[in-house]
């Protein structure tokens, strides 16, 4: 009865004992088995669009990806959001893809630390990537580029925003998402920054992070910021989506003079910029990330090579107040027409 | 015990039908580099969680703080490589050393107050969520640890096709296999072999009774615990190496996990008895499903269900089988 147990951690121990000794003393082949330099016709080139996770902010990259494969005629493009916030799973994801013979990628990397480990990966299979809607952590991009909203420049028009609402003057309190992610980072940075612009007439109260995991928190957060402090507090800038939504709706409800500051065009928050419960919202540019994001990619998969290497563009962020309710997609499809144009002249380079 | 009642056969059977009906369905699923060389890796990991639980549901025990453990390490194995420079073995032993200690911790807790194990490891994982992000904010730019030590990125990409002696290469097996292979042989000989191990599944199955056999109960408690803390920190070194950066999220995915391979495998929640090869056949099963229906792209909701419902299958089959077996009169 104790035989088989020993037989099989004894084959285990052989196993063990082979593969130490296969490693030991053998030299490490010079080079991988990269593919670089393969190019593509449209028709060959398979477009996967992988974002960080299911979030509203997605939900133009879903539709984008049908008309992208019509309009560039593409061999397919393909959205998947099953990643479900989890690095070592995004990167199953991609490698799942890949294997199903997708062979260009736009990433929104869950984790921007790790992310460039996972450029890394795609790129040794001589797969262009773009690194969309988030760029990695740090100064250094391994992607062919990051074509991303500039997560700080978009917070410091927001703040700003916020400031000439209140009138220029008075508290101010900034509601963030993860704190643990260079993204938020960078947002607290650019809103920082607004508010020192000021020379003290405008003072940060407060800067609440880890509010946009859902709704609930974020609801949470703001009843007791309005509770603690919501009679000295004159404004509140968001730089996610749920505190948004939700700080809104607690304004409005307690109905205290403060001016608060949104992100993303949610329908709630566009009506909620109508009722003049919100003062002004920051809007992203999700629609050219993606179009822009494919075209780049399949220029690169036919033979183009990017100028610079990992360089960074940014997509734009755009303030909307109830006067320009109405032009802000103008603006918007302007600046993704600006972008495709700046590729190709400026950040590509073809044969 | 016939050979047709050995739970582990069973999951065996189970596993090379599933990988039979992806490789059917999808041929892509054969792919060394895209599909299996990852897939190794995964289960690589994912057995060590499994172990990791499993150290403490030996016990009768749970460690709800299985995946804070792993990020504590982490960060302890990134610091060291960052600001001290340190090798990859020394770093490696760092965190398991941080590991080891925050277990033995949660086990001295437990034993001395005799609160329950989860409650103990649930709170312990609520203060560490708050001191991790306290401590990456501190010391990093507030995400993730810069520096990685040499050899570590062989760890990610190499396998052993990478290494020759003349014209004679290694198998397509990832580099991290053995790392894992050696902690499922160690506990593995633990729980089989030696005396520590069959005192802690004897306080498992009946503490009481193993207090009046003069087993030291509360001494076996703090150490089991300890290994749980160990192993949690190696897998989340293993994580880092797949991942490539030793950062604030590591171990974020554990828990569930943690208790899939274990119960999967037969280890028993309330103590007593493990399964070690079990664990490493249940954490197999988890990958390769998610594996197969990530590469049948189902969408994220169908995903989840589709997951849940083999796993379901999978316990299901697994209780039919001891059923019949008990009427046989096998002993399982």
């Amino acid at each position: 009865m104790h035989q088989g147990p020993l037989i099989r951690l004894g084959g285990l121990a052989a196993a063990l004992v082979l593969a130490a000794t296969a490693t030991a003393g053998c030299a490490r082949k010079s080079d991988d088995t990269a593919t670089a330099g393969t190019t593509r016709t449209p028709a060959e080139v398979k477009i996967a669009l992988v974002s960080g996770g299911a979030h509203p902010y997605f939900q133009p990259w879903k539709t984008e990806a049908a008309k992208v494969r019509t309009d560039l005629g593409v061999g397919d493009v393909t959205f998947n959001e099953t990643a479900a916030w989890d690095q070592t799973k995004q990167n199953d994801v991609l490698k799942s893809l890949a294997a199903q013979g997708y062979n260009a990628f736009g990433v929104f990397g869950v984790s921007p630390e790790n992310v460039n480990a996972t450029f890394d990966d795609l790129k040794r299979q001589g797969f262009p990537v773009a690194s969309l809607g988030s760029c990695p952590a740090g100064d250094v991009d391994k992607a062919d580029f990051c074509l991303s909203t500039d997560v700080g420049l978009a917070a410091y028009k927001a703040a700003q925003a916020a400031i000439q609402a209140m009138g220029g003057r008075g508290n101010l309190v900034h509601l963030t998402g993860n704190k643990v992610d260079s993204n938020t980072q960078r947002r607290i940075a650019g809103v920082q920054k607004a508010v020192d612009e000021t020379g003290g007439k405008v003072k940060l109260l407060q800067t609440v992070t880890d509010v946009d995991k859902d709704l609930q928190t974020a609801q949470k957060a703001v009843a007791d910021l309005l509770a603690a402090k919501g009679d000295r507090i004159q404004g509140i800038v968001n730089t996610a989506y749920n505190p948004a939504v939700a700080a809104a709706e607690g304004v409005k409800q307690s109905k205290l003079p403060i001016k608060v500051v949104a992100i993303d065009d949610d329908k709630a928050i566009l009506a909620d910029i109508k009722d003049g419960s919100v003062a002004a919202t920051v809007l992203q540019n999700p629609v050219g990330q993606a179009s822009v994001g494919s075209y780049a990619l399949t220029k690169l998969a036919g033979g183009c090579a990017m100028t610079t290497p990992g360089v960074v563009v940014d997509s734009g962020s755009f303030v909307v107040t109830a006067d320009d309710i109405g032009a802000y997609d103008t603006d918007r499809q302007a600046k993704t027409d600006e972008l495709r144009k700046a590729f190709d002249t400026r950040y590509l380079t073809c044969k | 015990m016939p050979l047709w009642a050995n739970p582990r056969l069973g999951l065996l059977i189970l596993l090379v039908a599933l990988i039979a009906l992806f490789t059917a369905l999808r041929p892509a699923f054969m792919d060394v580099t895209l599909t299996l060389v990852p897939l190794q890796s995964d289960v690589s990991v994912y057995a060590v969680v499994g172990l990791a639980q499993l150290a403490v549901l030996s016990l009768g025990h749970m460690n709800m703080a299985v995946g804070r453990m792993a990020a504590m390490s982490a960060f302890a194995m990134g610091l060291a490589y960052d600001r001290l420079g340190v090798s990859l073995v020394t770093g490696l032993l760092i965190g398991l050393l941080v590991g080891t200690l925050l277990g033995a911790l949660a086990g001295l807790v437990i034993s001395r107050t005799g609160v329950n194990s989860f409650v103990v490891t649930l709170a312990m994982d609520f203060a560490l969520v708050g001191l991790i992000t306290i401590l990456y904010t501190r010391f990093t730019d507030g995400v993730a640890f810069g520096g990685l030590p040499a050899g570590m990125d062989a760890l990610r990409n190499d396998t052993f096709a990478d290494y020759c002696t003349g014209d004679v290469c290694g198998p397509e097996i990832s580099l991290v296999v053995p790392l894992a292979l050696v902690a499922v042989l160690a506990v593995g000989v633990l729980f089989r072999f030696s005396r520590l191990g069959r005192e802690i599944l004897m306080t498992g199955a009946n503490g009481r009774a193993a207090e009046l056999s003069g087993i030291p109960v509360r001494s076996r408690v703090v150490q089991a615990h300890a290994l749980s803390g160990l192993l949690a920190g190696f897998a989340g070194f293993l994580l880092a190496a797949n991942n490539g950066a030793f950062s604030a999220s590591i171990g974020d995915a554990f828990l569930l996990p943690s208790f899939l391979g274990p119960v999967l495998g037969g280890t028993l929640l309330a103590g007593g008895a493990v399964s070690v090869l079990g664990t490493v056949l249940g954490a197999g099963l988890t990958q390769v499903i998610y594996k197969g229906l990530n590469l049948l792209q189902f969408q994220l909701d169908q995903l989840n269900l589709y997951i849940g419902l083999v796993l379901l299958a999978a316990l299901s089959l697994d209780r039919v089988r001891h059923v019949v077996a008990d009427r046989k009169g096998a002993r399982v």
